[in-house]
């Protein structure tokens, strides 16, 4: 299974593309191809403008991203796994 | 195709060799080494550089490199993938002309090559750099009024030319009635030295007549019109009647902003202006500062008397009009025959204005 | 310090209104993203995993402490509270909207600061020592001449897209910690015979696939001519640089290819042309430069403090250098608590580093290639101040050279070229050594680390080097040993296979124990190294892992 993802042009956030043709944040809202049709799709997204930036397709399973690629999409999706974004969201959390 | 002019400077000398075929055209890729090129420019009057990607910079280098080492002084163009925001470091590097792939963005081109008024680093052409800019203080300027006191004009014309601003300097010329002294003085020095010639559109036919008869007796190689641009003509003088109702702004339009657009490819101009002229002229020192940008003034001492002499010893072309009584001579609007000896009382006579503007009389203890 | 006279400040704004123009043609079409990308990323702005990145240039490295506010503003009022200070002594934002970033620079210009090449195919923000104008074995000070040349490059004309990036070091002391002979062009302050200074020059250094160290050039180049000499080598590179293949474009690969000496006469047959022309440096823009870095003089020269709590007694031992004017002091601030993240900083941190910049440090603040921060004067008898209120902000771990004070790029938690993680593996690296007391008593050792071949964490020229690899989507870690990045330069050698990321912290730290057994009196662990080779030091790597 296949969906398209890209990053979208104002703010550089991850995106996915839906059935409808337009760009959500959220994977579960994602369009899934089977892998013959996705090609199709793809060239759609490229060929237009605005939204996103650089659209690729990426493999899923129905945990979420698989494939060779599946950590990267993995912390695409859910952000960086360690780091000051964490250690300041608990911060935040602990006031 | 959208040609774009990156110089504001129309080289009649080249467009004629390029209309009349005389001359190659080349077109070589930005890839190009310039050293394998060295026999086929010498013959070339325009070089087309084709850039395949934007990204490809050697075609800079390759202009710099043309410009620099090889001499050329032909029309440069840079033609295929250029991108609106590489107009001022094409310009810098020594293109005259752009034909980008992509015709649509003609506004941002001409926004693109007036973003930047600062630059670090000397290069072919395109302004005054920052380090020149903090180099040169007024006493600078002091001590070049000491070392070109008691210098006669033509050393003046050469030392200026050769040693304190080589290929930074000009002459400006209204090819009026006493121009031809100093533009002799260019011949015998570096007849290679830009003249500008400021032709509002308003000229006599008589100057333009003048201008080429001087050009061709004097061989002078490097001549270069400036003209107002015709989008700001068709805007603000649609009825070609401005200089009745404001002269000030007609002056604007047709001479200081035209002049203002190509400025910072110098960093000093050769006036011809002289002492005698009176008005704010009285004072007129030999180097002077005029908003920022340096003047020279290397017959600012000359008498009417000397003038007449040397044209008399060079056997000089005289303007046609000085026989009809005009001692200094503009725009037909705005020029009447001298009175009572006073060379500039014919210009914009009857008025307080004495000057069109592009000699903006800023004291130098000002700054 | 420098500050920006009138020019200066006209060329930043002028860019911060060519940058909001380049955004609205993006945002219209009438710029494809093929042509943006090279114009932001001229502009320091990277489009990353999760946004945009944007990376500030702090030109070698120096800061003041109202620059240090205004980054720290930017970091909460933009980003997420934090920024990232680089090994080639910027700061990164990892989080701000590309409709943002032209607000940003207006903020950062408000402060003499910008982001202009910090990125892309042209000449990048100069390094220097970020000791300059304090440490105790320099020549002369680098930093007015990382500021001319910083000048010269910016909007060079001729050298904005060249083959690829570009990077210039200056270094002027006898201890090499700008890396020069990592850079593609390398300039060393010497002094000929006769005391007369000028420069030696490095070409063709680098890491990333292809690590090389530099070659020398030229033995000796008057100040005058530094303009006119790097604008030869530029035009050899530009014109002769591969452009066919992204990997072979550095000026390293064509130096390899034309052999050092046909490399330098094609420079100096260029430089005869132009040498005597206008790039040559005035004596009074060199003195005017110069007269802005001047250090400190100060009255009264106190000793150093002999007392004090254990944890301020072993900071001083561990993070204090010695500055050239006695009484004074340079200290790294580490920005490597156990635990952390290599090179963050929040946002508070930020504020607390001003204000101790202000009142204790002479105004300035430096970055390091080591991602830490310097205050490099600072009063003897102010050094337990600037302790206390570091300590109590989490920012007095003393382990400046010491094993966990580890270098460590982004890596697949953010950037968009990684193959591996680099952060948790420095995070646990970090606190398997310190819960082994191999922080405090394995002496002088660097341990970097790359998520990808790239190298931007610098694991080539590492005592210890860590570098992620991708294998069939899983991450593997390969170790290096013997790097170094000073005049003793060298690049690190791959020992064995990768290990898992789990396995690494307890391989470096059998490294370091097997150190400790074999060391002779006095001995770091480079010199250990050195002597008995890295396989020595393989067996302690795998014994545990093949058990």
């Amino acid at each position: 299974m296949k969906a398209i993802t890209a990053n979208r042009l104002t703010d550089g956030r991850v995106i996915y593309r839906t059935e409808q043709g337009h760009w959500t944040p959220h994977l579960a809202e994602a369009a899934r191809y089977p892998a013959d049709d996705a090609g199709t799709a793809l060239a759609l997204a490229e060929g237009e403008f605005g939204v996103a930036v650089g659209p690729y397709l990426i493999d899923l399973d129905d945990a979420g991203p698989a494939g060779q690629k599946w950590r990267r999409e993995s912390i695409r999706l859910a952000g960086p796994t360690t780091g000051t974004t964490h250690v300041l969201a608990a911060d935040a959390g602990a006031r | 195709m959208l040609n774009l002019q990156l110089d504001h400077q129309s080289r009649p000398d080249v467009d004629a060799r390029i209309a009349s075929g005389g001359g190659e055209i080349l077109t070589v890729p930005a890839s190009a080494d310039w050293r394998e090129l060295k026999d086929r420019v010498p013959q070339a009057v325009q070089i087309d550089v084709h850039f395949e990607s934007f990204k490809d910079g050697r075609g800079f280098t390759l202009a710099s490199q043309l410009r620099g080492r090889l001499g050329f002084d032909g029309r440069l163009r840079a033609t295929g993938h250029v991108l609106p925001d590489q107009a001022l470091h094409l310009k810098r590097v020594g293109f005259d002309e752009v034909s980008p792939d992509r015709t649509d963005v003609a506004d941002d081109w001409s926004q693109a090559q007036t973003r930047f008024a600062t630059v670090y680093q000397p290069a072919q052409r395109g302004g005054e750099t920052v380090v020149a800019k903090r180099t040169r203080s007024k006493a600078d300027l002091a001590a070049l009024n000491a070392r070109y006191r008691g210098m006669e004009a033509e050393e003046i014309f050469e030392d200026a030319i050769k040693r304190i601003w080589p290929g930074r300097i000009a002459m400006m010329s209204s090819f009026g009635a006493e121009a031809a002294v100093g533009l002799h003085m260019i011949a015998k020095v570096a007849p290679s030295t830009p003249v500008l010639f400021l032709d509002t559109g308003r000229l006599f036919a008589q100057t333009e007549q003048y201008q080429r008869e001087l050009v061709e007796k004097l061989d002078l190689t490097n001549l270069r019109i400036i003209q107002p641009s015709a989008l700001e003509v068709a805007e603000e003088d649609a009825d070609g009647k401005l200089w009745s109702r404001n002269n000030d702004a007609c002056c604007t339009l047709r001479k200081v902003r035209p002049l203002d657009r190509i400025s910072e490819d110098y960093d000093a101009m050769i006036t011809g202006r002289k002492r005698f002229h009176g008005g704010d002229r009285i004072e007129l020192p030999v180097v002077e500062r005029l908003d920022g940008r340096i003047r020279v003034n290397p017959l600012a001492s000359w008498s009417h008397e000397r003038i007449d002499a040397y044209f008399k010893r060079y056997d000089l072309p005289r303007h046609p009009l000085t026989e009809m009584g005009y001692a200094s001579i503009g725009c037909w609007t705005c020029t009447a025959p001298a009175q009572d000896g006073d060379v500039r009382s014919g210009r914009w006579a009857g008025q307080s204005k004495s000057e069109c503007g592009i000699h903006r009389p800023v004291p130098v203890a000002a700054e | 310090m420098y500050r920006y006279d009138e020019h200066d400040t006209a060329l930043v704004r002028e860019r911060i209104e060519e940058f909001r123009d380049q955004v609205a043609r993006r945002m219209d079409g009438r710029l494809t993203e093929d042509e943006f990308k090279p114009l932001r990323l001229m502009n320091g702005v990277y489009l990353q995993l999760h946004a945009y990145m944007l990376r500030v240039a702090i030109p070698y490295g120096a800061l003041r402490s109202e620059q240090m506010r205004t980054l720290a503003m930017i970091a909460r009022k933009y980003d997420r509270g934090y920024g990232h200070f680089t090994t080639r002594q910027n700061i990164q934002y990892n989080w701000p909207a590309l409709t943002d970033i032209p607000e940003i620079l207006e903020k950062l210009a408000d402060v003499e600061m910008h982001a202009i090449q910090t990125s892309g195919n042209c000449i990048r923000n100069v390094t220097a020592d970020p000791f300059a104008g304090a440490a105790s074995d320099e020549l002369e000070d680098s930093r007015p001449w990382a500021e001319i040349i910083r000048q010269w490059s910016t909007f060079h004309p001729e050298f904005t897209f060249l083959p690829r990036k570009f990077k210039i070091a200056v270094n002027g002391a006898s201890d090499d910690r700008a890396a020069i002979r990592f850079h593609d062009i390398g300039l060393q302050i010497v002094e000929d015979e006769t005391g007369q200074r000028g420069f030696e020059v490095w070409v063709g250094g680098g890491q990333g696939r292809t690590p090389r160290i530099a070659r020398k050039i030229r033995d000796f180049l008057e100040p005058r001519d530094l303009l006119s000499y790097l604008t030869a080598i530029l035009r050899v590179y530009n014109q002769h640089g591969r452009r066919d293949n992204l990997y072979k474009a550095r000026i390293k690969i064509l130096v390899d290819s034309l052999g050092i000496d046909a490399f330098r006469d094609e420079v100096e047959e260029e430089w005869g042309f132009i040498r005597e022309g206008e790039l040559s440096l005035p004596e009074a823009e060199i003195s005017r430069i110069r007269s802005f870095f001047s250090s400190p003089r100060i009255e009264g020269q106190t000793p150093l403090p002999q007392t004090g709590p254990a944890a301020f007694r072993s900071w001083l031992d561990v993070n204090r250098r010695d500055h050239q004017t006695y009484g004074l002091s340079s200290v790294v601030i580490s920005l490597k608590p156990i635990g952390g993240t290599p090179g963050d900083a929040t946002a508070d941190q930020m504020d607390i580093i001003a204000e101790l910049t202000e009142r204790f440090g002479f105004d300035e603040v430096r970055v390091t290639p080591e991602q830490n921060l310097v205050l490099p004067h600072v009063r003897n008898e102010d050094l337990f101040a600037v302790w206390e209120a570091l300590s109590a902000h989490g920012l007095a771990t003393a382990n400046a050279g010491l094993s966990t004070d580890i270098v460590a790029c982004p890596g697949l938690d953010y950037c968009n070229l990684a193959n591996a993680r680099s952060i948790p593996i420095a995070q646990a690296i970090s606190e398997t050594l310190d819960a082994q007391g191999l922080s405090e008593t394995a002496g002088d050792v660097t341990i970097k680390i790359s998520g990808c071949i790239n190298a931007c964490g610098h694991h080539h020229i590492a005592h210890i080097g860590v570098l992620g690899v991708d294998k069939r989507g899983e991450e593997f870690y390969q170790i290096t040993l013997g790097g170094a990045m000073g005049t003793d330069a060298a690049v690190g050698e791959i020992v064995g296979k990768g290990l898992a990321g789990d396995d690494v912290p307890g391989a470096i730290a059998r490294i370091l124990h097997h150190y400790k057994a074999l060391r002779e009196d006095g001995e770091d662990f480079i010199d250990t190294l050195r002597r008995l080779g890295s396989d020595a030091f393989k067996e302690a790597i795998y014994a545990e892992l093949a058990a």
